[in-house]
């Protein structure tokens, strides 16, 4: 067959700029690292990576909500723990103006103290999260959910819980209402006690100057049993606060794990096989210099060449 | 018998070796000319002179020169160059369109699933300005992307536009040559020699067309040839050539057509009917590729800011005053638009179509990725027929219907109206987000729900998530009384009744509860019998703290709000799309390209220069010339012997 001289000339140079081309496109894949960098090297793989990336950046957002319910939570079962505290104070109070020896001065003491306690009970109960919310703010509050109100201490907040959008029930807050106001009533099935009305009760009739001693005695076993009560309650929110941490901790292992299955699959799917990849660009680079080679050698000879001046 | 005779043989033989060696050296010379055939002189054995003693040659005479030139390869060439062209033309078109349906981090799904997942951040510290700065932040970041995407999609348009209109104006100009070369041709043909080098200039300039636009090409009996576009429009006629024009499109005037100028008549060119070129290219890529990159962009813009300001209004932002002040969508987005075709009956005054079609979108996550085709039912009189152009299902509609999440209202419909629909076309241009502080975000939400006081079961409320806007009884409390089923109905255990329509709906544990008022409920646990849940405007004092519309908004990241698909699968899908077009375009460039190259080996194997061939003919003929010249030194001596013998 016929060659043209223009055409072989053209055809080879056109080969040579076709190696140079895949050769520095396989040096940009190994020098990236990357095999997918658009649509088009791979569109079923670069779809993948897409969904594997949205997946990443939904665990990383579930995990900050998390540690946001986390820190609540914290917050929520320390403040339940002072809480406790301060009822086991209450009750080794009540116990000792049950002293038979005690006069009304020494009762009275002691309200004074009991007094002290409401008080700090009711700062525990509108602590807040150091993010703008009250952890005992059940579905949302915006001012101090618990207030003092003529006939009693009552709750603003809307009953329920927030929930941070961690993709399971992560809490936020706690009802308020629920822990401080409606403890269950050990006297009267379905009836509900107030720790705050519990105390104020207490403390007036401890106030209360010349009263008999068997009625101290009944003020004291009433409050004693009504602040068991509570206290029973505040350790069952307790026990969910706490629950919620083990759980925040079974939910990150798992979020943690998705995410890392998500960066996995991301990397399968648009990643530089590095082994296959470098033997892929030795190869190119032996056809280029191949290429090069027999180029110089092939055109280098004419007829012209052997033709005597 | 004298001398003279051989004298003028070996004259003759050397004039016709020299001829060979002139075209021998004209070859050689052209050899890297694009285009040149290569060229033979033709000798012929000269009419022997009758003597009584029989035929004495008289040498040889130069007859022509010839060009080698098949006339179906360089056709078969062409042609595969202008499949070629087009083929490559289209890939560059896409690669560049592919830009903007970048992966990972930079890319369009991305920006609005951060958005969405600010939201996470949101539900957390609802009243935190910064957080809710972080947002605001977020959706502009995702806004900007769509209209940067918008104004490139306009680019590339622009861009194809220019295009075509150099290419056209490349190809006026090669058509007044071959014009001119077609009246070169015929005004040489009386000589009775071939032209060769003009007839190698015109199939140089009608190969460089061809890669332009495909021609059919028709030889006249005068030497010139006809080229015909689109199935038999003439554009090089003898010695005249039609010209070219780029104009406006009859479908969408932002999109550009190819037009012939017949007199004062301009007329249109069929684009399917182009075959190949790059013009073909162009055309195919903005009629096509384009087309579908700006809906499948323009469909995520839409869906994703249309669920995003339809959640927004059902919320509660913190503007003053809370509770009451009413909510603002968060984007701006580009208008959905019906344009009237060309052939729509016109005002004789104003000259505006009579008829209009207005489109109002009522489902953004049921938007399809697609323009549309609306024209009068032959079928139905008074009904119309919608064509959906991505995927060509054909539906009958009526004025008001609304079809894939769009209204469709007729106005004034005058007979033989037709319409091109782009429901999400140009949604992307100038997205942008339209609130401006971040007290405007809602992430309240206006209902709270709460299990009754004295329920016996453990019924505990969930996600409630606000379905309408306005609440169809805003202000107003709710409660939903919930009592068992025994036995099960249809799989239902329990049936609850609204307080505010006294209707009953069967429910079972896990469906989510739908109230009255406009909204959905999780509940988990269990009811007891007669249990109820009170859904109450949520209190101003709660609103600031409240996050459910913040969680309402997180959901539609997870939700089916693109066609039926989350925002993901769908931006995954388009990218996929998109890959697909650009690697099918480019095997089918490279095969394309595979096939011209190999046509033109065959061609210019057959007649192009071979400079070995070429240097071998040199030699052959210099030999003969030489002989030749011998010929004449021995006439010469012959001459001299007879001289000197008759001193």
């Amino acid at each position: 067959m016929r060659i043209s001289t223009s055409y072989a000339f053209e055809t080879s140079l056109a080969n040579l700029q076709r190696r140079q081309s895949q050769l520095s496109e396989a040096q940009e894949q190994l020098t990236s690292g990357l095999r997918v960098r658009k649509p088009s090297d791979d569109p079923a793989a670069a779809a993948a990576a897409e969904r594997a990336l949205a997946a990443e950046a939904r665990a990383t957002a579930y995990m900050r909500a998390l540690n946001d319910s986390r820190n609540a939570m914290q917050m929520t079962e320390s403040a339940l723990g002072d809480a406790g505290d301060m009822m086991q104070r209450a009750r080794e109070l009540m116990v000792a103006a049950g002293n038979g020896s005690f006069g009304d001065s020494e009762r009275q003491s002691l309200a004074e103290t009991l007094r002290g306690i409401r008080n700090d009970m009711l700062s525990v109960a509108n602590r807040g999260d150091g993010a703008g919310r009250y952890l005992f703010g059940g579905q949302g509050s915006d001012v101090r959910p618990l207030r003092d109100a003529p006939g009693g201490v009552v709750y603003d907040g809307a009953a329920g819980q927030l929930n941070a959008a961690a993709g399971e029930v992560t809490p936020l807050s706690v009802d308020g209402g629920a822990v401080f106001l409606f403890a269950p009533d050990p006297g009267s099935p379905g009836g509900a006690v107030s720790i705050f009305d519990a105390m104020d009760k207490a403390i007036t009739e401890l106030m209360m100057p010349g009263r008999p001693s068997t009625d101290v005695a009944l003020t004291v076993t009433t409050a004693l049993s009504q602040f068991g009560a509570v206290q029973g309650n505040l350790s069952g929110w307790r026990a969910r606060a706490g629950e919620a941490l083990n759980r925040a901790d079974g939910i990150e292992s798992r979020l943690s794990q998705s995410k890392i299955d998500a960066q996995r699959d991301r990397s399968a799917a648009e990643d530089l096989d590095m082994v296959g990849a470098i033997s892929d660009f030795q190869n190119k680079q032996t056809g280029y210099d191949a290429a090069l080679k027999t180029y110089s050698m092939v055109q280098r000879m004419s007829l012209f060449d052997y033709l005597n001046p | 018998m004298g001398s003279s005779p051989l004298m003028s043989l070996g004259v003759r033989a050397m004039a016709a070796n020299y001829a060979a060696m002139q075209t021998t050296g004209h070859n050689i010379a052209n050899a890297n000319v694009a285009g040149y055939s290569r060229q033979q002189a033709i000798l012929a054995t000269s009419q022997g002179q009758f003597t009584g003693a029989g035929f004495f040659g008289r040498g040889v005479d130069v007859v022509g020169v010839t060009r080698s030139h098949n006339a179906f390869l360089t056709r078969e060439s062409a042609s595969a160059q202008s499949l070629a062209a087009m083929d490559s033309t289209r890939l560059t078109q896409l690669q560049r369109l592919e830009n903007i349906f970048r992966t990972g981090e930079s890319g369009l799904g991305y920006a609005a699933t951060e958005l969405f997942n600010a939201m996470v951040d949101l539900s957390s510290r609802p009243t935190d300005l910064a957080t809710r700065q972080v947002v605001l932040a977020r959706a502009s970041d995702m806004a900007v992307r769509f209209s940067e995407a918008g104004i490139t999609l306009d680019q590339t348009q622009d861009a194809v536009t220019a295009e075509l209109k150099s290419s056209a104006a490349e190809v006026n100009q090669l058509t007044s040559s071959i014009a001119v070369a077609n009246q070169r041709i015929a005004a040489l043909r009386g000589s009775g020699q071939p032209a060769n080098d003009v007839l190698d200039e015109r199939d140089r300039l009608i190969g460089q067309l061809s890669q332009r636009v495909q021609v059919t090409r028709i030889e006249a009996d005068d030497g010139t040839v006809g080229l015909f576009v689109a199935g038999g429009q003439r554009l090089v006629l003898g010695g005249s050539a039609t010209e070219l024009m780029v104009v406006a499109s009859d479908v969408d005037p932002s999109r550009s057509a190819l037009a012939m100028r017949e007199g004062t008549a301009i007329r249109r060119i069929d684009d399917a009917g182009l075959g190949g070129g790059s013009l073909a290219g162009l055309m195919r890529f903005q009629n096509n590729d384009l087309v579908q990159g700006r809906n499948l962009v323009g469909q995520l813009a839409a869906a994703v800011g249309g669920a995003v300001n339809a959640q927004q209004l059902r919320g509660m932002s913190l503007q003053q005053p809370i509770g009451s002040a009413p909510s603002q969508p968060m984007f701006a987005l580009g208008p959905q638009q019906a344009l009237p075709q060309r052939g729509n009956a016109r005002d004789p005054g104003t000259n505006l179509p009579i008829g209009s079609v207005n489109l109002t979108i009522t489902a953004p996550a049921a938007l399809v990725a697609s323009d549309y085709d609306l024209r009068e039912s032959a079928t139905v009189p008074g009904s119309w027929d919608l064509r959906r152009l991505s995927d060509g299902l054909v539906r009958q509609v009526n004025g008001g219907d609304v079809v894939d999440g769009m209204q469709i209202d007729i106005a004034n419909p005058q007979p033989g109206d037709r319409f091109l629909l782009q429901p999400v076309a140009r949604a992307a241009n100038g997205m942008q987000v339209l609130l401006t502080s971040p007290l405007d975000i809602a992430a309240a939400s206006p209902l709270l729900a709460t299990p009754g006081a004295t329920n016996s079961g453990t019924a505990a409320t969930g996600d409630l998530v606000v379905t309408a806007s306005p609440l169809p009884f805003a202000g107003s409390s709710e409660q939903l009384q919930f009592f068992r089923l025994t036995p099960p109905v249809n799989g239902m255990d329990y049936e609850y009744v609204s307080s505010l329509t006294g209707t009953s709906t069967p429910w079972r544990t896990g469906l989510p509860v739908v109230g009255a008022n406009g909204f959905t409920l999780q509940l988990t646990g269990v009811p007891g019998d007669g249990d109820v849940i009170n859904i109450d405007p949520t209190p101003a004092t709660s609103l600031a703290s409240n996050n459910g519309n913040a969680r309402a908004l997180l959901a539609l990241r997870d939700g089916l709000i693109v066609g039926g698909r989350t925002l993901t699968d769908s931006w995954s899908q388009s990218l996929a799309d998109m890959g697909v077009r650009v690697q099918s375009a480019g095997s089918a460039a490279s095969i394309s390209a595979a096939v011209a190259s190999q046509t033109e080996q065959v061609r210019s194997g057959q007649d192009g220069v071979n400079l070995d061939e070429e240097a071998a003919r040199l030699i052959q003929f210099q030999q003969s010339y030489q002989a030749a010249a011998k010929m004449l030194q021995v006439a010469q001596s012959l001459f001299d012997t007879l001289l000197q013998a008759t001193q």
